[in-house]
């Protein structure tokens, strides 16, 4: 009888244990539908310390095409557009080049738009406060990191249309280091003309993705790094010359699924070099003077990790 | 010196017409050439213009409203709103004619890098977090008003060396960055290609 007992709880907690969804996550994962389904028109600004990037986003689905334009309105700019899985990129004074992916790697991190699951093994969903943000009613849904190495992630939804309405990169004191906030948005039945004329244009072919492959293998074995926050993995590692000073570098690529790091180790500049940090919004970079190679850690985590990073580089035995 | 001038042609009334010596009745007028007329007209002009020291260059009406229908209409306000001026340029499908490829955002050198680098000085973190303080901040350009160190300012040669490594510096970090921004795009897929091997391999 007590056996039958222990049994049926068992079955009755694990019953209980799997229909406890998390309703924060739901929303996320609600977003991320909306973000694709609808058609809408809205402008956003990112505000990082004392400067301000506004930013204009337009979404249509077009039948089963899914199309996209993202841009930034200030300075030189820079232009984003999706059809479907194809994005491609136009920047100033380079050629416009194309990725095959399936959502446009802007100042909104990607994975909001995908899989928010894989977030759940090194992050917390937690449901915070409602209010009025953009003139419509929000939900707050904090993305807090387990570990202090990385931000946190707020992110206020529109309770009707689920979009996003505003989002900031937290540290753990609190304080909203990068802010986006939308200033306007327009939900509509069709899709805008202006983005369907779009689909009459030839765009690059996309580039080829390699994932990591031979030359990765071979060049990750000339540096050791020694420490990464917890959950970051190796997506690419080569060794290439930057476009905009012709340097060479020996180039690592990180990723958690949320945010991305990039180490740099380089030739040593000429005479006295200080290790420091440098940050504008959430973005750190950490230059440290590894004796004869320079070692730079980009990326939109804390100072303190991104030092602890450049730090435990070390040359492969 | 003008009316002496003019008074020496042969068509003297027309010439005295011109120059308000006369007073304007029908008759002579249409007995002359409208050619003699306006050729009149012009060498008064000149002479006149000579004497302000100006610019000949006399009724260009006529020319200006020639190069004004050539001329590319920017503001066409009788059209309907509703027709948006297409993203690209016609007849070729390739796009290209995005509102930053005009000429003048060539001379911004990636806008974005260089934004950041300023902003980046600006936006230090302020004497909040104990730990951050233990952090040097780099200077990747010389504030003004700051008291340069002795050694500095008293060679030249020196500081203007230091001024070129900042620069140095400044440059690899703003390559940096971008660098960072374009490999981060590729990320999501590079994640996705990984899984993909990860998973053949398992099957295999």
């Amino acid at each position: 009888m007590k056996v039958i007992t222990f049994i049926m709880s068992l079955v009755l907690s694990f019953n209980a244990f799997a229909n406890d969804t998390n309703p924060a996550k739901d929303l996320l994962i609600e977003m991320a539908s909306a973000v694709h389904t609808r058609n809408f028109d809205a402008s956003f600004v990112v505000v990082k310390g004392k400067s301000m990037e506004p930013y204009r986003w337009v979404h249509a689905k077009q039948g089963d095409i899914e199309l996209e334009h993202l841009s930034l309105l200030n300075g030189a700019g820079l232009e984003m557009i999706r059809i479907d899985n194809q994005v491609t990129y136009f920047e100033p004074q380079s050629e416009p080049y194309s990725l095959t992916t399936d959502s446009i790697a802007g100042p909104i991190p990607e994975v909001l738009f995908k899989d928010i699951e894989r977030l759940s093994a090194h992050y917390d969903f937690v449901l915070g406060g409602k209010g009025r943000i953009a003139g419509r009613p929000a939900q707050l849904v904090r993305i807090e990191s387990k570990s202090e190495d990385k931000y946190n992630y707020w992110i206020w939804i529109d309770t009707e249309s689920s979009l996003l309405l505003k989002a900031a990169y937290v540290n753990h004191q609190g304080e909203a280091l990068e802010q986006l906030q939308l200033t306007h948005i327009s939900v509509t039945e069709k899709p805008a003309s202006l983005l369907l004329e779009v689909l009459n244009r030839d765009f690059p072919t996309p580039l080829p993705v390699n994932s990591v492959d031979e030359q990765t293998k071979a060049n990750a074995m000339n540096w050791t790094i020694g420490w990464l926050p917890a959950g970051f993995e190796l997506l690419k590692s080569d060794r290439h010359k930057l476009d905009l000073n012709n340097e060479l570098t020996d180039y690592y690529l990180f990723s958690d699924g949320f945010v991305e790091v990039s180490v740099f180790v380089q030739r040593p500049l000429p005479g006295k070099r200080l290790s420091g940090a440098l940050t504008s919004g959430a973005t750190t970079i950490y230059v440290h003077n590894g004796g004869n190679f320079d070692v730079s850690v980009v990326g939109n985590i804390p100072t303190m990790s991104a030092k602890a990073i450049a730090e435990s580089v070390s040359r492969a035995l | 010196m003008t009316k002496a001038h003019v008074n020496r042609l042969d068509n003297e009334s027309l010439s005295a017409l011109l120059d308000g010596e006369h007073a304007l009745n029908d008759a002579p007028i249409a007995s002359d050439d409208v050619a003699t007329f306006g050729r009149y007209a012009l060498i008064g002009d000149a002479m006149r213009a000579k004497e302000n020291n100006n610019n000949t260059n006399f009724d260009i009406s006529e020319r200006i409203s020639l190069a004004l229908e050539s001329e590319p209409v920017y503001a066409d306000f009788s059209q309907p709103e509703s027709t948006a001026e297409p993203l690209t340029t016609q007849g070729d499908k390739k796009v290209v004619a995005f509102n930053w490829r005009k000429p003048v955002a060539q001379l911004a050198i990636a806008a974005s890098v260089a934004m950041f680098t300023i902003v980046g000085i600006n936006t230090l973190p302020q004497a909040e977090d104990s730990v951050q303080n233990e952090i040097p901040l780099l200077q990747t350009t010389p504030l003004t008003g700051m008291a340069s160190p002795v050694s500095y300012s008293s060679a030249p040669a020196l500081e203007n060396a230091e001024q070129g490594l900042r620069e140095l510096q400044q440059q690899r970090i703003g390559a940096l960055v971008l660098e960072h921004q374009r490999q981060a795009r590729a990320a999501h897929s590079l994640k996705t290609a990984r899984k993909d091997d990860i998973s053949q391999e398992e099957k295999n």
